[in-house]
């Protein structure tokens, strides 16, 4: 399988109508992010940190790319969401019960959401 | 597209350093190799939806960033907020102390009908204690504001506290609809509909960019 046939196979199972099919949820408590149908799915390239950094390799964030994205217009469609301090006009979004990120990014200047399909359980 | 939710509050919490605010908002803990990105930035707030009596209510619970100074909290911060948890630590005793300090500041700086309630924090260090349970009810007996005893550590009363100061915020704002628009009088328009604080940001959101 390519890597686009990936794509469309998560596309498949997760988005319906242009948005989040099943509820959105944290990895690993569970805890709820989206209600169904709440977020837009869009494709986008943003780098995000990892959610462990290694402490042994000093002062430097490890990144990955993400592609798909669930997109939030209102911060206050989320059930439970964790915002964190602003850097780089941007706030990291974490689970709100185990404070597991990024699992997203918000932007100061759009107010807008992305949650990123790669990093949250859908139930 | 968009979720309607019946209520929307925001929660400050404030008091001196080092008595727990940053750890009631925030749990992680991290292993010896890896540190959580998040961990190392911090949370500035939190989004909540709880149920209170069939009621969607999403609480955002605000922390206080390195302004834990009377001086340097002023109107602008506690703009649009609706609940203040005041946090004292039971092993501190002139944290306790301030508590008062932060009431008058309060009563200064913030709306006058802001719902209020005191956290005796970090509870499970029995052996540490400065501040007895007696004297944290009689504090808020004076005040005539809610208090219990709380640890952020293990997770105790946290939640029940969010829950009462919500509770007690819907009481008060029903309370005060019903007397503006009493039943009969014009349409049943009791409520403030998610829809209509969509379409209107309250004016507090716009603290977001200047941190
Ligand atoms: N034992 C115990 N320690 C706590 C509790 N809450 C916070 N702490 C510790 O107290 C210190 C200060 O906490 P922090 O949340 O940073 O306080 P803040 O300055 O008010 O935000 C940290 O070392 C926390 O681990 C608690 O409920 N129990
Ligand atoms: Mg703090
Ligand atoms: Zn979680």
């Amino acid at each position: 399988m390519s890597d686009a046939d990936i794509k469309d196979a998560v596309e498949n199972e997760y988005v319906e109508d242009g948005s989040n099919k099943l509820l959105v949820k944290c990895k690993f408590c569970g805890s709820k992010i989206l209600e169904r149908k709440s977020g837009k799915f869009v494709r986008k390239e943003i780098d995000l940190p990892l959610m462990e950094q290694d402490k042994r390799v000093e002062a430097k964030v490890q990144y990955e790319k993400i592609y798909q994205f669930f997109f939030v217009e209102n911060m206050y469609t989320f059930e439970n969401i964790g915002f964190t301090h602003t850097i780089d006009n941007c706030k990291y979004l974490s689970c709100a019960d185990c404070d597991a990120g990024p699992v997203g990014y918000y932007d100061m200047d759009t107010k807008h959401s992305y949650v990123a399909l790669s990093r949250v359980k859908h139930e | 597209m968009a979720k309607t939710y019946d209520y929307l509050f925001k929660l400050l919490l404030i008091g001196d350093s080092g008595v727990g605010k940053t750890s009631i908002l925030f749990r992680f803990s991290e292993d010896a190799f890896n540190i959580s990105f998040i961990s190392t930035i911090g949370i500035d707030f939190k989004i909540r939806t709880i149920d209170l009596d069939g009621k969607k209510v999403k609480l955002q619970i605000w922390d206080t960033a390195g302004q834990e100074r009377f001086r340097t909290i002023t109107t602008a911060y506690y703009r649009g907020s609706m609940g203040i948890m005041l946090v004292y630590d039971v092993t501190n005793e002139k944290s306790f102390e301030n508590i008062k300090n932060w009431i008058r500041n309060i009563e200064e700086n913030a709306s006058a009908d802001v719902e209020k309630m005191i956290l005796g924090n970090k509870c499970d260090l029995d052996s540490k204690r400065q501040v007895s349970k007696e004297r944290g009810e009689q504090l808020a007996v004076e005040y005539q504001i809610k208090f219990v005893e709380t640890s952020a550590k293990d997770s105790l009363n946290v939640e029940y506290a969010f829950y009462t100061l919500a509770r007690d915020i819907k009481a008060k704002m029903e309370k005060k609809q019903e007397a503006s628009n009493p039943p009969g009088a014009r349409g049943g328009t009791h409520q403030l509909k998610s829809n209509d604080q969509q379409r209107k940001p309250p004016s507090w959101l716009s603290r977001c960019s200047i941190l």
